[in-house]
């Protein structure tokens, strides 16, 4: 008990000085002596066998100190999903066949861009093309060229099967018979990218002891040293990756990229530093992208809108290799499970391989997609039934306390004080369906979007630990391997310590994601700093105050239940004048423990005493303890004659457990909103054949301020951060990209009847709803 | 991205700069360089040599005893949307610059620039390290991407300073190694995406010239794009329109579209449909429609023909009816 | 000059003067953070796309990525380094630091270039004028809103032009 003094409180970042005055040095600013260039050659095809790659008149080109092929590599594969089921499937440089356009065959380092280019020029590589497929659905088809041999558990004659999931719990032939009303719709979702405004980035540089000091733009850098090391054939301990800022990721920054493996060997073998950026055009066309998602949902309900059964099948286009393409087949089964009780469901999702770049996680990773196809439906069924879609979701939304299919425990439930609260505070039931601004040439219209997300469930390294340090003085160093890649992460971390140790925030200095002196962080791409690294943190700390309590307590021979602390010293309940320093009891404990200096340890995981994470196949086993909801209003405006659709106005309801960082939280939804009406109205990756036609920033189209909309939070609160006491506060990185997105859809359909089963919702899709375009 | 080498002449007149242009082969003019530069970043020509008109003397806007506007093509589109002189004299050229691109851009790119712009295509703006190698028709090749069973160039005219100096009725000042010549504003363009500028390789943009306007008129634009800002258009479109005395009945209209073709056009239908008629909005809604007739409509950037078609009658409307709006004085 | 060898050139950085030889095909961007190590001005794109590269050029916003390094002797150029050289921060970079305006930050020198610009420009902005100034600037984390917090909140404490 007692008033918390920095958690929940709007306190500012703490690596805001430093970045408003541009002296944060992210990875494209990394400076070296001695620096070499390090450019990529890249395949024009988008499948071809390579018979031959001759270097020798790009190896004249003068400047040029290095030029690496698959050959001088030790041919180790990597993924971003690395199981017995799902192996390694990636050569950081193509070894006999290139898969997509742009994909990695060959890297220069030299002492200039002019000269590292001339040489990439200069490299002759003898293709043999082959016959490429692009859509999903026709690479399935048998016969197809194939990229990679099928999936060998996938045996339903299909070709290019990364990887399949399953998932049935109860009858769903029964529900569906039960039944009084069934739908059955098909919703696809394109192609988006990331959008990051700071490059990819790396800088490698390969040391005289043998050690390889790696500078990347990514989300963490556990992952990173694994994969390097890995592939390099060098133990952990020799690679070190280094603390440089990140100028955002949103997914596109996890697991190994070809030109970090390329710096990486050039260093080795030109014993200088290598620096790749890649160019924003690389980035667009080469890079991975999000994954665009074909779902398929029949769903059968009773009079009164409770769902009785449902099955949905997913194809994701996971481009060319694995990557996380089979771990977005799973999520969208969990993104289905989890908001709604679903009492028979029947769930098939299959990553399929193309001739694409590689797809990976984008922010919301499938949710979006897959709750824009289960919400549009839920809004259509509730029209059918003469129910309105507040009325069908309250029907369907799980509860505090309930069980969910894979034995999971939703705990701490807000859906329903989500929908109540957010429909209460937008007047959405006067708004809905209402004659009021539909008419005329600008039609308003809102919609609602329920979502779900999980926090920090089970994926390499599977493990946050902190360290925290007491100086001399009483003030205290954090040591995370935790990667802020722009949430705010060492921020709300040094809020969780400032708060079990009651210290100011300014005396608390962070050190941060450096793989040889922080320890080991699970990374920032799976929902789970506040959760996971945050309840580390707070062990840490705690473990500190007990130590200081201890010894307060023989020293002031009081109980240590009978002490608090408060401004840097242990004092004794209701005797403030009967305390210690901070510094007065490091002191003491090195007197009188022998040299302890004092420092707390902590780590955490989630799902503690589960061995290991659930099946990606089968999504049986265990997966979070911390699931997250989301309801979402959208109120729109459509132009009835350009068809341009501008968001005017997103609340969002979230039951968020409690926030640390109430800005920092508000920022996050913010800027979901924006990628939420992105995707909707504006960001488009357009391929033909492999190849990107827009791959700049004037073409793909990101929200500008101009695209701004109007953004209402409502925390609901679902629990209370208590000292010393392991929290689940939920996650909000992710978790508002999604049902925004439904919503945005559900009000396009109020506003001007125009029905939409495909993404994004463009000018030109609205005006053929309307008839205008034939 | 990293421009490719290249030496600098820094000519002293607009004279000079045409006899560099001429004896400098594979030279290329700048003045902004935020049209030039961008391509060659790009990789879509290398020149040699850059004639940069950067730091010369930019003459203010003047007014002749005739009431003619004289503006110097090296002014920046920052200073024509805030010109106290081109608002007065010709507001839809203020409006129109107000609309370009950036506020970073408008500050660095000129008139001059705006106007000899290269025409644009998805296939054509972007590297060719290793998508799209072969050249297309726009590149010196034989082909084009994206009409592939075409036999020429697609690519559009994007300028919004064009539609509105089309409306305008503006002339242009060229010097060239030959001499000075004066030409009105559309022949400035050739009707052909492969080289829509009809410039010889050694000449000039160096003035702009604005007639007089006696009569009573306003002047619309619009521009169509995805976001507010940063975007070329979709489509873009000028209207120029001339009242009687009683501000309402229609004595003549100039109308311009551009970005949907490779060079601005104007809308003859439209405009004799409005001449001697009460400007309402039925009447601004036909208009609005016919400008469509006739109108060559290029898809381009993602949009498609039918879509570009309904989306100018939109933008047509608006800009109308700014025009309208603007002579009535209403705002 | 007729010659690709470097040039010598003075140029002048928040206040202060460097010289320095450089090749005609040099940006100003480029001069900036490989030469003279200020990294604070960003490439997020080196086409002027993006607007990260914004620095000011005799007070006017300028995309440093499109502009020759030549082209820039004998003006008064200011970077993000040089708007805290006492170490206390303007009136536009502390409201960017209390409205939660930054996140990942790799936008938020040229916002804060832009914004201080419109401000010396306009001091009582409208929401039009701001969305006008930093329309050129992309911004994938904050949705821009707290931007638009930022320098409304900026113009109420902007110190009256002296």
């Amino acid at each position: 008990m007692g008033d918390l003094d920095y958690v929940g409180k709007r306190i500012l970042r703490k690596d805001g000085p430093e970045k408003v005055t541009g002296k944060a040095i992210y990875s494209v600013d990394i400076q070296l002596r001695g620096k070499l260039v390090g450019r990529i050659l890249r395949s024009p095809h988008a499948h071809a066998r390579i018979l031959n790659i001759d270097t020798r008149r790009a190896l004249q080109v003068p400047g040029v100190k290095s030029i690496i092929t698959a050959k001088d590599t030790l041919g180790i594969k990597h993924g971003f999903v690395e199981t017995p089921r799902y192996p390694a499937d990636q050569y950081p440089l193509a070894m006999d066949k290139v898969r997509f356009v742009g994909e990695e065959v060959a890297a220069v380092a030299a002492t200039d861009r002019y000269a590292a280019d001339e040489a990439l020029d200069l490299i002759e590589v003898e293709y043999e093309v082959l016959p490429a497929v692009f859509d999903p659905e026709e690479a399935m088809l048998s016969g197809a060229p194939e990229i990679h041999p099928t999936h060998p558990k996938v045996n339903e004659g299909l070709s290019n099967i990364g990887g399949k999931t399953t998932s049935v719990w109860g009858d769903v032939e029964a529900g569906f018979k039960e039944a009084d009303y069934i739908r059955e719709d098909r919703f696809e979702s394109h192609l988006r990218t990331h959008g990051y405004l700071e490059p990819q980035a790396t800088v490698a540089s390969f040391e005289s002891d043998g050690k390889l000091n790696v500078w990347t733009s990514s989300q963490g850098p556990f992952i990173k040293r694994a994969k390097l090391a890995k592939t390099l054939g060098l133990p952990q301990s020799s690679v070190r990756v280094k603390k440089a800022y990140v100028g955002g990721a949103f997914g596109g920054k996890i697991d190994l990229f070809s030109h970090e493996f390329c710096a990486a060997l050039l260093s080795m073998k030109t014993s200088r530093p290598v620096e790749i950026i890649a160019t924003r055009e690389e980035i667009f066309t080469a890079y991975r992208h999000g994954q665009p998602l074909i779902v398929t949902v029949k769903t059968g309900v009773k009079k009164d809108g409770t769902i009785v059964a449902q099955q949905l099948k997913t194809i994701n286009n996971s481009g060319a290799y694995r990557g996380s393409g089979v771990v977005v087949i799973f999520l969208a089964w969990g993104f289905t499970m989890a908001p709604y009780r679903v009492p028979n469901l029947k769930y098939d999702g299959y990553s399929v391989y193309t001739n694409n770049p590689i797809r990976t996680p984008q922010r919301g990773h499938g949710a979006p997609q897959l709750r824009f196809a289960v919400e549009s439906q839920l809004d259509m069924i509730a029209e059918e039934l003469g129910l309105d879609p507040m009325e069908i979701r309250l029907k369907n939304a799980r509860e505090s306390g309930e069980m969910l299919p894979n034995g999971d425990n939703v705990h701490n439930c807000g859906l329903k004080d989500c929908l109540l609260d957010i429909a209460k505070h937008t007047d959405f039931k006067n708004k809905f369906g209402s004659k009021q601004g539909k008419s005329g040439r600008f039609r308003k219209g809102i919609g609602v979007g329920v979502s779900s997300y999980f926090g920090g469930s089970l994926i390499y390294p599977n493990s946050s630990s902190v360290l925290v340090k007491m100086n001399d003085d009483g003030s205290v160093t954090l040591l995370t391997g935790a990667m802020d890649i722009g949430q705010g992460a060492e921020t709300i971390l040094s809020q969780i310590v400032a708060e079990e140790l009651k210290i100011p925030m300014e005396e608390i200095q962070v050190v941060a994601a450096d793989t040889e002196t922080t320890p080991v962080d699970i990374g920032s791409w799976i929902s789970g700093n506040a959760y996971v690294c945050g309840n580390a943190a707070r062990v840490a700390a705690g473990d500190v105050r007990e130590k200081l309590k201890a010894l307060a307590a023989r020293e002031l021979e009081a109980d240590t239940r009978d002490l608090v602390v408060k401004d840097k010293r242990v004092h004794v309940k209701g005797s403030p004048d009967r305390s210690l320093s901070y510094a007065h009891l490091v002191a003491l404990s090195i007197q009188k423990h022998r040299g302890d200096p004092i420092i707390g340890n902590g780590h955490w995981r989630t799902m503690r005493d589960e061995p290991t994470h659930p099946s990606l196949a089968s999504t049986k086993g265990r997966w979070t303890e911390n699931y997250a909801f989301d309801a979402q209003t959208a109120e729109v405006e459509v132009d009835t004659e350009t068809g341009k659709v501008k968001l005017l106005k997103a609340v969002t309801a979230h039951d968020c457990g409690f926030p640390i960082n109430p800005m920092l939280v508000e920022g996050q939804i913010d800027g979901q909103i924006s990628m939420a009406l992105g995707h909707a109205f504006l960001e488009e990756v357009m391929m033909e054949e492999g190849r990107t036609l827009n791959p700049s920033w004037l073409d793909y189209r990101m929200p500008s301020i101009r695209d701004m909309a109007n953004s209402e939070y409502i925390d609901i609160i679902t629990e209370k951060y208590r000292i010393g006491k392991p929290y689940r506060t939920k996650e909000v990185g992710e978790g508002y990209v999604s049902a925004i997105l439904a919503a945005i859809a559900n009000a396009i359909y109020d506003a001007v009847g125009v029905r939409l089963f495909s993404t994004p919702f463009t000018p030109e899709k609205i005006l053929r709803g309307l008839g205008k375009i034939k | 991205m990293y421009l490719p080498k290249f030496m600098i002449e820094r000519p002293e007149s607009p004279e000079e700069a045409a006899t560099l242009l001429k004896v400098r082969k594979e030279s290329r003019l700048v003045a902004g360089g935020t049209e030039l530069f961008p391509r060659m970043k790009y990789g879509l020509c290398s020149p040699e040599f850059i004639i940069s008109l950067k730091g010369s003397k930019i003459s203010r806007p003047r007014v002749t005893p005739e009431g003619m506007l004289i503006l110097d093509a090296k002014m920046s589109l920052t200073a024509i949307n805030s010109s106290p002189e081109i608002q007065e004299k010709a507001p839809l050229l203020a409006m129109a610059a107000g609309r370009v691109a950036t506020r970073e851009i408008r500050n660095m790119g000129t008139l001059g620039g705006n106007l000899c712009q290269e025409t644009r295509c998805l296939y054509f703006n972007q590297k060719h390290t290793f998508q799209f190698r072969e050249p297309c028709f726009k590149r010196g090749g034989e082909q084009c991407y994206f009409i592939p069973k075409g036999n020429k160039c697609w690519a559009v005219f994007m300028s919004d300073l064009a539609p509105a100096l089309f409306c305008l009725d503006a002339s242009i000042n060229i010097v060239g190694s030959g001499g000075v010549r004066q030409i009105e504003i559309h022949k400035l363009y050739t009707h052909d995406p492969l080289k829509p500028i009809s410039l010889k390789a050694d000449e000039i943009v160096t003035k702009i010239i604005i007639p007089k306007n006696e009569g009573t008129s306003g002047s619309g634009f619009a521009k169509f794009t995805m976001r507010g800002g940063m975007e070329f258009a979709g489509v873009n479109i000028g209207v120029f329109v001339e009242t009687e005395k009683d501000l309402h009945t229609c004595k003549g209209a100039r109308i311009t579209v551009g970005a949907i073709s490779g060079w601005p056009q104007r809308a003859p239908e439209a405009e004799t449909f409005l001449e001697g008629k009460d400007l309402t909005d039925d009447i601004i809604t036909a208009a609005s429609r016919k400008i469509t007739e006739n109108m060559k409509i290029v898809p381009h950037h993602g949009y498609t023909k039918g879509y570009l078609t309904e989306c100018l009658k939109s933008q047509a409307k608006t800009a109308l009816t700014d025009a309208t709006n603007a002579i009535i004085g209403a705002t | 000059m007729s010659t690709n060898q470097k040039q010598l050139l003075e140029l002048s950085i928040n206040g202060e003067s460097y010289e320095l030889a450089v090749a005609c095909q040099e940006t100003l961007l480029e001069v900036l953070r490989n030469r003279l190590g200020l990294t604070g001005t960003k490439e997020g794109c080196g086409t002027g796309e993006c607007g990260s590269c914004t620095v000011l050029l005799e007070g006017e916003p300028v995309l440093a990525c499109l502009l020759l390094a030549l082209d820039c002797e004998n003006k008064q150029i200011e970077t993000i380094e040089g708007q805290s050289l006492e170490g206390r921060m303007t009136p536009v970079q502390e409201a960017f630091l209390e409205k939660g305006a930054v996140q990942c930050g790799f936008c938020t020198p040229g916002m804060v270039m832009a914004s201080t610009a419109l401000l010396k420009r306009n001091p009582d902005p409208n929401e039009e004028d701001i969305m006008e100034s930093l329309e050129g600037h992309l911004c994938r984390c904050t949705g821009y809103n707290k931007i638009m917090e930022s320098v409304q909140h900026a113009a109420k404490s902007y110190p009256e032009k002296s």
